[in-house]
């Protein structure tokens, strides 16, 4: 678990500083399809952009098998006064699948162009609509404002909300004097680190995942958590554009 | 060592009787009564959540409440033991002491495992719900993920609950005067058509870190305590939907329920009194397709008569107290 953190604060091939994160708008994320892909279609007559969610699935199904190989002969969690069985728990799954999949490496399951196609699928979701341009939500109290009495709903109110929610975690750890969080594939999600938000918005965007692993959303990299074994399976850098 | 013992005792009395004195509890405190507490937000272990704590445990000596609510945001930032202790089990040790039980749901900050821990009463589940006594049932709900899988298994719930009080807890809030969150829409989206058709009397929420009481929306009472240990002071941007918004300080929210009536009180960590009120339950509601009346009303409340209408949506207006909404 040591060795793990360490190499968590140590890896260098994926650093996140947290910080805040650009308040202005970037164009849309091009799509980017790699030649394989492209030549499949057109020899299936298919959808790029299916092949390329159809291969995420492929993936994640790969990784559960091996999940569920190592859950087998593993203690199941189960209800218990003392959190630290929990972890306990976690941690016996997680060293299982470390070295069922120790060369794993970010980019394995969501591989450039699928991290291309979440970044599409999450861009409309977080720009600013029509109606905010228009009227911005008003900054007066204790005055009703008229004409925007439901909030959260617009993609400007989202970012936003993802932007409070990285700065909260930024005065957090700053408070408590901690270094900038470090994702390494493989590692355990860091001890010390909040576990943020993942807006419904942007997760109804996103492929299903099995009801083993989850998304969460820091800053502004998406990734791909193994709630059982607390291993993070994967992540996307920059995922909000 | 006399007078040691003597200004302990001292000590202790000038910390708990302010706490006990500017707390004016005005629910009806009737014995019999189901009780229960809300807090929200609440896993900072820091001292605001300590001083919300601290009043929770003081107020209980006047309204011996059974039970605590928790709206989600239970363990912020790690989740080993010796967080769960600081920002649980310590603050709320004489509670747990006295044999309170703590019903937990998840929120956007914690951990899904959370739910094995047995003093959040969770039964290992992310959605779960529990009868605190005959004619009142609460729910808890996972609201960072609302699969198709749990709306199934509430659905089926809420038709087995007949006609006892429906009060669902969760994380996120459906409607919200927040500036920084505001109201959830992919939450109301899902989950309101359920509440609407199945008669959810009361929604506790929390997210926000501020109270606020909403008007009653399509017949159903709206309330966020998620300022139990976080405060965003002046975050209220005042809306159709405000009741009542309380943003400078940190709370925490009583809850009576005696026969077709749910009395509630937000307090402050100083014990002041910042909402109170009723809401009137109109008839033992059945499960209904397709319902389009009020379930709930509230009767009393600043702004309590006048429910706002949500953007779109339709309200029917109150019934006459005592007469049943089911069709």
């Amino acid at each position: 678990m040591n060795v793990i953190r360490l190499l968590s604060v140590t890896g260098v091939a994926c650093t996140l500083a947290i910080a805040p994160a650009a308040a202005q708008t970037k164009a849309a994320p091009k799509a980017q399809v790699s030649a394989a892909t492209k030549q499949k279609a057109a020899e299936e007559n298919a959808n790029p952009d299916a092949l390329v969610l159809a291969d995420f699935q492929k993936r994640i199904d790969a990784y559960m098998a091996i999940h569920r190989a190592a859950a087998k002969d593993s203690p199941a969690l189960k209800e218990t006064k003392n959190p630290a069985d929990i972890k306990r728990v976690q941690d016996a799954l997680g060293a299982k699948i470390r070295a069922a999949r120790a060369t794993a490496k970010q980019g394995d399951i969501v591989t450039p162009e699928i991290q291309n196609k979440f970044r599409r699928l999450m861009y409309p979701a977080v720009q600013p609509t029509a109606q905010d341009k228009a009227a911005p939500p008003s900054t007066v109290k204790d005055i009703p404002v008229q004409g925007t009495p439901v909030q959260g709903t617009s993609g400007k109110t989202l970012k936003a909300d993802v932007n409070e929610t990285l700065k909260e975690n930024t005065e957090e750890r700053k408070e408590e004097g901690k270094q900038p969080v470090v994702f390494k594939v493989n590692a355990s999600y860091p001890d010390d680190t909040p576990l943020p938000t993942t807006p419904g918005q942007l997760l109804m965007k996103l492929p299903k995942l099995p009801e083993q692993l989850e998304y969460r959303l820091v800053g502004k990299t998406l990734i791909i958590r193994d709630v059982e074994a607390d291993i993070i399976v994967d992540f996307v850098p920059n995922a909000i554009q | 060592m006399m007078r040691r013992s003597l200004s302990f005792v001292v000590m202790l009395l000038g910390l708990a009787v302010p706490a006990l004195l500017a707390q004016d509890l005005t629910l009806p405190m009737k014995n019999g009564s189901v009780k229960f507490a809300v807090i929200g937000d609440t896993g900072t272990g820091d001292k605001h959540q300590l001083a919300v704590a601290k009043q929770l445990s003081a107020t209980r000596a006047k309204f011996p409440f059974e039970f605590v609510v928790m709206v989600g945001d239970n363990i912020y930032g790690g989740n080993t033991a010796k967080d769960y202790d600081r920002k649980f089990a310590v603050p709320y040790k004489p509670l747990l002491d006295g044999g309170i039980k703590f019903y937990a749901a998840l929120g956007n900050h914690d951990d899904p495992s959370e739910r094995f821990y047995k003093p959040f009463n969770m039964n290992g589940e992310r959605y779960y719900s529990f009868k605190p006594a005959d004619g009142v049932r609460l729910f808890a709900l996972d609201s960072t993920y609302l699969d198709e899988k749990q709306l199934k298994w509430f659905e089926e719930q809420l038709m087995a609950s007949g006609s006892e009080w429906k009060i669902a807890f969760f994380h996120h809030p459906p409607y919200s005067s927040g500036e920084t969150h505001g109201s959830d829409e992919p939450v109301r989206t899902q989950l309101e058509p359920i509440f609407v058709k199945y008669g959810v009397n009361v929604v506790l929420t929390g997210h926000e870190h501020f109270y606020e009481r909403i008007k009653p929306q399509k017949g159903v009472a709206y309330f966020i305590t998620g300022s139990s240990a976080k405060l965003r002071e002046g975050n209220i941007s005042t809306t159709q939907l405000t009741a009542k918004g309380f943003d400078t300080g940190y709370t925490f929210m009583l809850v009576e329920i005696v026969g077709d009536d749910m009395y509630y009180q937000a307090l402050t960590d100083s014990g002041k009194t910042i909402d109170s009120g009723t809401v009137h339950r109109v008839g033992k509601v059945e499960p209904t397709p397709n319902r389009s009346a009020q379930p709930v009303v509230a009767t009393s409340g600043k702004d309590a008569a006048k429910p706002a209408p949500a953007p779109g949506t339709r309200t029917a207006p109150a019934p006459a107290p005592g007469k049943t909404n089911a069709k």
